[in-house]
């Protein structure tokens, strides 16, 4: 407060009370992206070529959600959308449940890409649950459906890199990178912090949706190359909202949630 | 009398500000009072109306030091939903807070939330709306109502609630003046019969003054001064230290004061300045009413020409009928009338976004039905009322930028025009801000420098002080002066008279769809009568100048507070009228 330090009032302790406001993002920001990630559900970007339909462009939003308002409210969000974006928009739905548990998840997990102390541990329970899930994706491929290691090591690239980048300290230093006032730094951080959420999603649906379609190795190799361009696309897209919507939200000086990282 | 809130030393942050915003304010707001808070943009109002609703810090964050009570609850004790069932909050811009699809839909909405029962909300909703005169709108859209009408809906919401204080941010600066005076009378009401206590900050001085308890003065986060509005509105010096207008009545009297005619209170109010008048009698020599030079007709053809216009609606509604206008080149033309008066209408067939029904309406000699609207853009620049919905760039130098380009100028001439209308605006340091971060008047003024990169012969200004205090709106008219001079063509749309004499030299008042009527400036301000009308408020100097001329038997075509004070000398003794 520089010269007028200090007031002559005794400093109180902030806190929201009452539901005006869910984990400190406010409503009305929930409600609004929420609509986003809903009216996103109607561009298509992708063929799923397993269990056939087309991927919707939320998706690439999803990991952003997590950034603007924390784990729980972002997740809310991204869940809601989804939610309401499988009946105005069945034909990129998917498998619904699957849809909507990868939205929880992917604004969740990004949610939990923390550079301070509060909140640094939650990582680790979806990182005990996402390398469970990638031991049993793989068991099951290589045991049950023989597709060879080579194919399966190809194939799961965007996971199990996906989950490499979230273990590391990389996940912190996206953060960093996000939070940087360069809109370089948040470009590049954007990119890649959605290319890592994107891809430990796409691990937990596809062990679900594998455990129900079962594809074969023809199919496997097929989505070699098919898999990273789709998590490219991702997070081009990611990359492209993200910067104008965080530029945006720095420049307007709007509340910021306060999970946010930006 | 019982404290409704009370403020003890409060100072507030927002997230990420090194400056507070409230600096250890101490403040009792009494039950049943009627509390006016003014100052400059920036003083911190909006925030204290805020913090009084427990919306700071709760829902914003940051830092906050000492303490704020509402009904004896402590604001960051109790939530935001359970201190609104005594605090009542309206907000600037009523479009923002009425989301309902009918009038008792809007109003049941926050009783419902609040989980009151059905039978009592079916109770409450006409004595409210029997309140503010809303009775018979019960099935209406809210979208359907007048600007007045949708701020009285806003406060019928407010008091549905039953609080103990109803906080007004702002409530009429966006409506006319009979809007105006429809909320402040409305609340005045409410505050004598229900016992309200009334918090309500504005710029509208004369209103102020009249309906006032108490006034607050809030500069840079502290509190000023607090006082009855004839203790705050008699320190003109303060209040212009501060940058804000006192009521002309002060202005005047507090001149007439400097220049040795003294009174023992500088009346505030219209009804004591014209009480005043004859005491001031017997302090000065009353000047022989000035001479002023009548404007010269320019002959030069027009550069803007409405013939027979008229204009009927897809829905039938006639806005214009048979208006015939010329405007000459370099004129500086105030229009005024009533909210749907037609004067958007006309404004519209300039731009050639909206066809005549009948008649024509030409820029120089051609007719714009022939005109495309990006050809009538070189020559036409459009500020509307909201200059937001005209920014769309990241950076003030490309939104200046913007459309040349896309009328064929090549880079070199792009970014020589674009450097010498940011220049011109006083721009040039903020040239890589983004523009929707900086205050409104420096909005209007962004969107002005685009306009004028454009070289335009013609700048049409829609409300252009709508939303400003003082300083702002100020600024925004010594822009529009800046162009006149520059030879420009200006046409200004307002409300606001009293700040129009120092610019404008001739003025068209319309009413229904017509011209009531075109003259010259000092003219028309004394239409007052027909001013009237059409639900315009003449500026008090006006109305003060009629009642001397009544009581000196002369006329004093007078229009400014300084006018005024100059036509009285400081001899002593010598009565100058009957």
């Amino acid at each position: 407060m520089q010269e007028n330090l200090p007031p002559a009032g005794e400093e109180r302790q902030v806190q929201t009370l009452g539901g005006a406001a869910i984990d400190g993002a406010p409503i009305a920001y929930i409600i609004v992206l929420a609509a986003v990630v809903t009216a996103l559900a109607f561009i298509p970007f992708s063929i799923v070529l397993a269990s056939g339909g087309s991927m919707p462009l939320n998706q690439s939003i999803f990991p952003l959600l997590g950034w603007l308002l924390g784990p729980i409210a972002g997740a809310l969000a991204s869940g809601i959308g989804a939610l309401i974006g499988i009946f105005l928009a069945p034909y990129t739905a998917g498998v619904p449940v699957v849809s909507v548990w990868g939205a929880v998840l992917g604004s969740f997990a990004a949610g939990t890409m923390v550079t301070g102390n509060e909140r640094r541990y939650w990582y680790l329970a979806l990182t005990v649950l996402l390398v469970l899930q990638f031991c049993l994706y793989g068991y099951y491929a290589i045991t049950n459906n023989g597709v060879s290691l080579s194919v399966f090591v190809a194939g799961s690239f965007v996971d199990w890199s996906a989950l490499l980048l979230f273990v590391l300290p990389t996940r912190i230093l996206f953060a960093r990178w996000i939070a940087h006032s360069n809109v370089g730094f948040l470009a590049v951080g954007l990119f890649l912090g959605t290319w890592m959420i994107s891809g430990i999603t796409h691990l937990s649906q596809t062990t679900i949706t594998y455990f129900m379609f079962n594809w074969p190795e023809e199919v496997w190799i097929t989505l070699i190359p098919i898999i990273p361009l789709e998590n490219l696309i991702r997070s081009v897209a990611g990359t492209v909202i993200g910067t104008g919507v965080i530029s945006g939200l720095r420049a307007i000086n709007l509340v910021k949630p306060k999970q946010a990282i930006y | 009398m019982e404290a409704i809130a009370t403020l003890e030393q409060v100072s507030y942050l927002y997230p990420g500000a090194t400056e507070p915003v409230l600096k250890d304010i101490s403040l009792t707001i009494q039950r049943g009072e009627f509390l006016g808070i003014i100052g400059p943009t920036g003083a911190g109002k909006t925030t204290l109306c805020l913090a009084l609703s427990g919306i700071v810090p709760q829902f914003y964050g940051g830092r906050f030091f000492g303490r704020v009570t509402v009904a004896g609850m402590d604001t960051l004790d109790y939530p935001i939903s359970q201190l609104a069932r005594h605090v009542g909050t309206v907000f600037e811009d009523p479009e923002v807070q009425l989301i309902g699809t009918s009038v008792e839909n809007e109003i049941a909405f926050a009783l419902e939330n609040l989980c009151v029962p059905r039978a009592e909300i079916l109770a409450r909703i006409p004595r409210v709306l029997a309140a503010v005169r809303l009775q018979g709108f019960e099935q209406k859209n809210p979208q359907e109502l007048s600007g007045g009408q949708k701020q009285r809906l806003a406060i019928a919401a407010a008091l549905a609630l039953q609080p103990d204080l109803l906080i007004l941010d702002e409530p009429t600066s966006q409506l006319d003046p009979i809007g105006s005076q429809e909320v402040f009378a409305t609340v005045r009401t409410l505050q004598q019969e229900l016992g309200i206590a009334i918090v309500i900050v504005s710029h509208a001085a004369e209103e102020m003054a009249e309906f006032a308890d108490r006034i607050a003065l809030l500069s840079q986060g502290r509190l000023i001064a607090v006082g009855s509005p004839d203790d705050i509105y008699a320190q003109v010096e303060l209040l212009e230290q501060h940058h804000l207008r006192a009521p002309e009545v002060s202005a005047i009297y507090h001149a007439l004061g400097q220049q040795g005619i003294t009174l023992p209170a500088v009346p505030v109010t219209l009804a004591g300045g014209l009480a005043a008048l004859p005491v001031i009698s017997t302090q000065g020599n009353l000047a022989p009413p000035p001479a002023f030079s009548s404007p010269v007709i320019d002959q030069q053809p027009p550069i803007l020409s409405a013939q027979h216009l008229t204009h009927v609606y897809d829905n039938g509604t006639q806005a214009l009928h048979d208006v015939c206008l010329d405007i000459r080149p370099g004129e500086y033309v105030l229009v005024v009338g009533q909210n749907g008066a037609g004067k958007s209408t006309l404004v519209k067939h300039f731009l050639n976004l909206l066809q005549p029904t009948e008649g024509t309406v030409k820029v120089r000699d051609r007719d714009t039905r022939h005109l495309s609207v990006s050809e009538l853009a070189r020559s036409i620049g459009y500020l509307a009322q909201n200059p937001d919905n005209q920014i769309f760039n990241t950076t003030v130098e490309k939104e200046v930028a913007f459309a040349l380009p896309y009328l064929g100028y090549p880079p070199n001439v792009v970014q020589q025009e674009s450097l010498k209308s940011l220049k011109a605006m006083q721009l040039w340091s903020q040239r890589q801000t983004h523009p929707l971060s900086l205050p409104k008047g420096e909005r209007a003024r962004v969107v002005i420098a685009a306009l004028l990169a454009m070289q335009p012969d013609i700048i049409i200004f829609d409300e252009p002080t709508t939303g400003q205090d003082y300083q702002g709106a100020c600024s925004i008219l010594e822009v529009s002066r800046q162009l006149h001079q520059m030879g420009k063509t200006v046409i200004v749309i307002t409300h606001h008279l009293y700040l129009m004499p120092d610019y404008a030299q001739r003025v068209i008042v319309m009413g229904q769809g017509t011209i009531l009527l075109d003259a010259p400036l000092r003219q028309a301000y004394h239409q007052t009568e027909l001013l009237q009308s059409t639900y315009l408020t003449p500026p008090q100097s006006v109305l003060l100048a009629q009642e001397l001329s009544r009581l000196s038997s002369q006329d004093y075509p007078l229009i400014t507070p300084q006018e005024f004070a100059q036509c009285f000398t400081p001899e002593l003794s010598e009565e100058v009228w009957a």
